[in-house]
């Protein structure tokens, strides 16, 4: 009875070759990388010229897609690291999905943090003439070492799996089965490489959790170390974490249902699954409308001159329509939808985690950009295009294929391996099976 | 003229302090006048008449318009003048928003249409309180809040107080422009347009001439202009001698044509800097705009008007 | 047909372009005028400043990019040439008395010069004159921080003394002269002197307390521009520390503050040294399934 599950779940959970519809998503997927290699390959030839970005709104869509994955990025550290430590079994086969979500996140974070540079040719000056002062050396140390420590978490767990797939040697082809040989021919199943492996994980559990809050703290100093009005905030360390966990959370959603309904995984990734997510995800929007209401609550009701201009501009002025529909699909519908039993089921919950990650990316945008229009000496001295800003084509579709690249590298990563732990759910539905355990 | 070997070692020490005086203050200590300062001999002679008609010689690094300047080295550019101390005061008072200082500015130092290193803004704090003319430069802070977080040191702070770019450094992450409060960066957007003449020049952040695209840009206090003995361009450029510049460790300020006392005129006409509450420290002084003999005239604002309606 | 298209081109060229070359000569071009003045530096050197102007629009304006050819005496021809020069991007020129110049500087006690430019595409050709007198400051102090100095003046041969002639008294300050008390200008008196008490208790001076103290005639019709210099032990020494070499949050790099150096280093070390520590495991699981 348990070695006919354990078979089948290895046929249910092995990665699949990509069907017509994967296909289709692929190649689509590729041209908007295209269109975006293009219109950075026109930005590298003219420069920052082509974006609408001017001297007062500096940073634009690139500064506000780096927050974004940044942000949705730290879902690994959630999802793997803090239900792990705590104990919570019924999130193990989220676990991968959340870190290839992770490290995808965190590497085009890196890349587009390059493409907002004026000289990306002297991005070397970084490392031969790095100031440990500015936060934006701190901001690239904690990224590298989330990358690698988010890398060494997606590694060790997946070493079980490479050796069932390492069996598979007709199904996989030439290149994969070298690929999983050179990745892990040498995993023996070994009591010895057990403990190794479990210690690993949880030494990885531990320390990803302040690099994950480091990560994101530092990225929201490179705001509030300045003096700007919507900016200058001992709040926004507190704020962008809370706000990274409820996009990440909502990018698991759409993950969940994404691999469910493709690859038919509705045992694995169960409506209980979604009902759990679902309160989870609730939870982290409170916490963050927690934080947003103190963001804007405190400064609006003391309306310092500085601030007003740029807190009117998003309560009622020309970022209002932005700003309510960011605040509402960001927290206040999912929360509503997601509160009811029936809106954590998994069309709803998919629905909802959708309304969480658009409104988190315009989130992201309110807070680099109108603060940047409100300085605290007018604006005055500049051509008329320098007093506002709307992204130009380049800059949405580099944006645009820099997330249909994070997009490609998880299709891959599902196709290359499974996106659910095979030896995991192995393990765990052996456990469900013990009936003393089950109590 | 036959000169004996004595009184032509006397005429040539004498050239020589004089050149070296001619240079200005350029390098060398003004009130030190028995030593050169940093200006190397180049060896180099070259024979001029003194005013009393005798011929002498002199060397041709302590010439005014040294020939062929030497541009400073980067690692000299990024420690700065020694001994110097600069300041600027603005006087709000006289400022009537002519902005020869801009044009002058933006001329010598070949910016990008459009963008200006100084801004003459029309302030009003508030509906009944008086409106005014306030022309601003790169406030050089004493902590510079820019400098701060520039992850390579393209822009840094130097002995002088001097707030300077490199943009043979720069990465062009733009960190520095939102964390000036002032608003004083720019940046190049694209290749810079730049003349004939102005593209054979060695890039020296001094000068900051030529400008590279994708790279940040702001005023510099004119330290190339200092270190010939003259003035910044915008305050030889004002006709109502707003900016005063000058060195605050000579305890002296001047606009060319005027000259006081620093500490005496900060403190008899009240004298403050921009935002201090932010504790930058700016290296700029404003006077008040009191005692106006000209009203507030803002043409830009009804130009602007026309053009809407 | 054929002929036809070939008359026509040069037709269309004559057409085209003569008036545009008609007016490129007679009407761009703008007149020029050169402005002559003479420094005296500290009675050792002394230099020329030429600066070309044009009216361009209703407004002057100094022109950069001007050839421009120095003579002495007030005949222009070669062997009175200067010095020669360009004006830079401040429609300014400085050029140095020479040594060539000397018979001529000491033919008479007025002094002429010529400053000529040739036509360019843009300007007519401009002229300047100027003609001074050789005079010089001495300048001296008395007890009681008074300094004194006097205007002279080569009258035939002999140096003598010049009367009601503004002049400047104060200490050098950077490119200025920052007055010795409220008074802006001393005009001299009949024996050619001025007397102007120092007023600026404790300003700055050297490491030993000395200031330069300067007497200047500015701008004069007649002389030129003088100035006379001498260094006096009545300045104060004021210690500047600069922050330059300090570990500030703003100073430049391998200058962080100690408690940021360590904080940022203490977490690298501690963070990398167990993705260091995981990467060695690694090796050590490999080396298990190996056996």
């Amino acid at each position: 009875m348990e070695k006919l599950a354990e078979n089948k779940i290895i046929e249910d959970l092995l990665p699949q070759k990509f069907g017509k519809q994967g296909v289709i998503w692929v190649i689509s997927l590729m041209i908007v990388c295209a269109i975006g290699a293009f219109a950075y390959a026109r930005q590298l030839y003219y420069g920052l010229e082509v974006t609408a970005l001017r001297d007062y709104v500096s940073w634009g869509i690139y500064i506000s897609n780096f927050v974004f994955f940044v942000a949705i990025s730290l879902v690994g550290s959630l999802i793997t690291a803090v239900l792990r430590l705590t104990d919570v079994h019924w999130s193990t086969p989220l676990t991968r999905i959340a870190e290839i979500i992770a490290v995808s996140a965190i590497a085009f974070a890196g890349l587009i943090i390059i493409v907002d540079m004026g000289r990306p040719d002297r991005f070397y000056n970084l490392f031969t003439h790095g100031r440990l002062q500015s936060p934006i050396i701190w901001d690239v140390i904690v990224i590298t070492t989330y990358l690698f420590v988010s890398l060494l978490l997606l590694y060790f767990p997946l070493l079980p799996d490479l050796k069932i797939m390492i069996g598979f040697k007709e199904r996989n082809g030439k290149w994969l089965q070298k690929l999983y040989e050179f990745l892990g021919s040498f995993w023996k199943n070994k009591p010895a490489q057990f403990k190794i492996t479990n210690r690993a994980i949880h030494i990885l559990s531990v320390t990803i959790i302040p690099v994950a809050f480091a990560i994101h703290t530092v990225t929201s100093w490179l705001f509030a170390t300045t003096y700007r009005p919507g900016w200058d905030s001992t709040n926004f360390g507190a704020y962008f974490i809370s706000g990274a966990f409820l996009v990440g959370a909502g990018g698991v959603l759409i993950a969940m249902y994404v691999f469910r309904t493709h690859y038919k995984l509705e045992k694995y990734i169960t409506n209980d699954h979604f009902d759990k997510m679902g309160k989870v995800v609730v939870l982290l929007a409170l916490i963050y409308l927690y934080f947003n209401i103190n963001e804007f609550l405190v400064p609006a009701f003391k309306m310092k001159k500085s601030e007003e201009e740029h807190l009117m501009g998003l309560f009622t002025g020309e970022f209002s329509p932005i700003f309510w529909f960011a605040i509402s699909t960001s927290m206040l519908i999912p929360i509503l939808i997601l509160i009811t039993k029936t809106g954590r089921k998994p069309n709803a919950a998919f629905v909802a985690g959708i309304l969480v990650v658009v409104g988190s990316w315009f989130k992201r945008y309110l807070i680099v950009t109108p603060t940047l229009l409100h300085p605290f000496l007018p604006m005055h001295d500049v051509p008329t295009t320098y007093t506002h800003y709307f992204p130009t084509w380049e800059e949405w579709a580099i944006a645009g294929g820099s997330l249909a690249g994070a997009l490609l590298v998880i299709t891959f990563f599902a196709r290359i391996f499974p996106i659910i732990p095979i030896h995991e759910t192995i393990i765990e539905a052996a456990n469900e099976n013990l009936p003393h355990e089950n109590v | 003229m036959k000169i004996n070997e004595n009184s032509r070692r006397d005429f040539l020490a004498a050239g020589l302090m004089a050149s070296a005086a001619l240079a200005g203050c350029s390098s060398k200590n003004p009130f030190t006048p028995d030593e050169l300062g940093e200006v190397k001999p180049s060896g180099e002679m070259v024979k001029l008449l003194s005013v009393d008609g005798e011929v002498i010689e002199v060397d041709k690094a302590f010439l005014k318009p040294v020939p062929d300047l030497p541009s400073v080295s980067n690692d000299d550019a990024r420690v700065g003048i020694p001994g110097k101390k600069f300041a600027m005061v603005i006087d709000l008072s006289r400022c009537k928003s002519l902005k020869k200082c801009q044009t002058a500015c933006n001329h010598m130092h070949h910016i990008h249409p459009g963008q200006n290193w100084i801004k003459v803004y029309p302030m009003q704090e508030s509906e009944k309180t008086a409106p005014y003319w306030q022309p601003t430069t790169c406030m050089h802070c004493d902590e510079p809040p820019c400098v701060k977080v520039c992850p390579v040191d393209a822009t840094f702070k130097r002995k002088d107080g001097i707030v300077l770019i490199d943009s043979d450094r720069c990465v062009g992450c733009r960190f520095c422009m939102a964390a000036c409060p002032y608003s004083s960066r720019v940046f190049n957007w694209e290749e810079p347009t730049i003349e004939k003449e102005v593209a054979h020049q060695p890039y020296s952040c001094e000068t900051s001439v030529p400008q590279k695209k994708g790279t940040v840009g702001k005023c510099d206090f004119c330290p190339d202009m200092v270190r010939q003995g003259s003035l910044p361009h915008c305050v030889s450029a004002c006709p109502n001698g707003v900016f005063f510049f000058g060195d605050i460790l000579e305890d002296s300020i001047t606009n060319g044509s005027e000259t006081f006392r620093f500490s005496e005129l900060i403190k008899d006409k009240a004298g403050y800097r921009l935002m201090e509450d932010l504790g930058t420290k700016p290296s700029v002084y404003y006077l008040p705009p009191v005692n106006r003999n000209f009203p507030f005239e803002n043409h830009e604002s009804e130009k602007a008007e026309e053009k809407k309606s | 047909m054929k002929m036809f298209k070939f008359w026509l081109l040069p037709m269309v060229w004559i057409i085209v372009f003569t008036p545009a070359i008609l007016v490129g000569q007679t009407a761009d071009k703008n007149t020029l005028s050169l402005n002559i003045k003479y420094f005296n530096d500290y009675n050792i050197t002394h230099h020329l400043l030429i600066s070309a102007k044009s009216k361009i629009e209703g407004k002057f304006q100094q022109i950069p990019n001007i050839p421009v050819q120095v003579f002495i005496s007030s005949d222009a021809n070669k062997a009175n040439l200067i010095g020669k020069g360009v004006t830079n991007a401040k429609g300014v020129l400085l050029i140095n008395i020479p040594a060539v110049a000397q018979a001529e500087w000491l033919k008479s006690p007025n002094q002429n010069f010529i400053a000529v430019s040739p036509a360019t595409q843009k300007f007519e050709e401009g002229r300047g004159e100027l003609t001074i007198t050789k005079a010089k400051i001495k300048i001296d102090t008395t007890a009681g921080h008074i300094i004194t100095a006097k205007l002279v003046a080569l009258v035939d041969t002999t140096w003598t003394a010049i009367a009601a002639v503004d002049m400047v008294v104060g200490v050098k300050r950077l490119s200025s002269i920052l007055n010795a008390n409220e008074t802006a200008s001393y005009p001299t008196d009949s024996s050619g002197l001025v007397q102007a008490e120092f007023k600026r208790d404790s300003i700055p001076g050297d490491a030993k307390g000395n200031i330069t103290i300067v007497a200047a005639v500015l701008d004069n019709d007649i002389y030129g521009n003088l100035n006379a210099e001498m260094v006096v032990p009545w300045g104060k020494y004021y210690t500047y520390e600069s922050n330059f070499d300090h570990r500030t949050l703003f100073a430049r790099r391998g200058h962080s503050p100690i408690w940021l150096a360590l904080l940022a280093y203490t977490i690298v070390v501690a963070v990398w040294s167990v993705i260091i520590y995981l990467f060695f495991q690694i090796k050590q699981i490999q080396k298990i399934g190996i056996e």
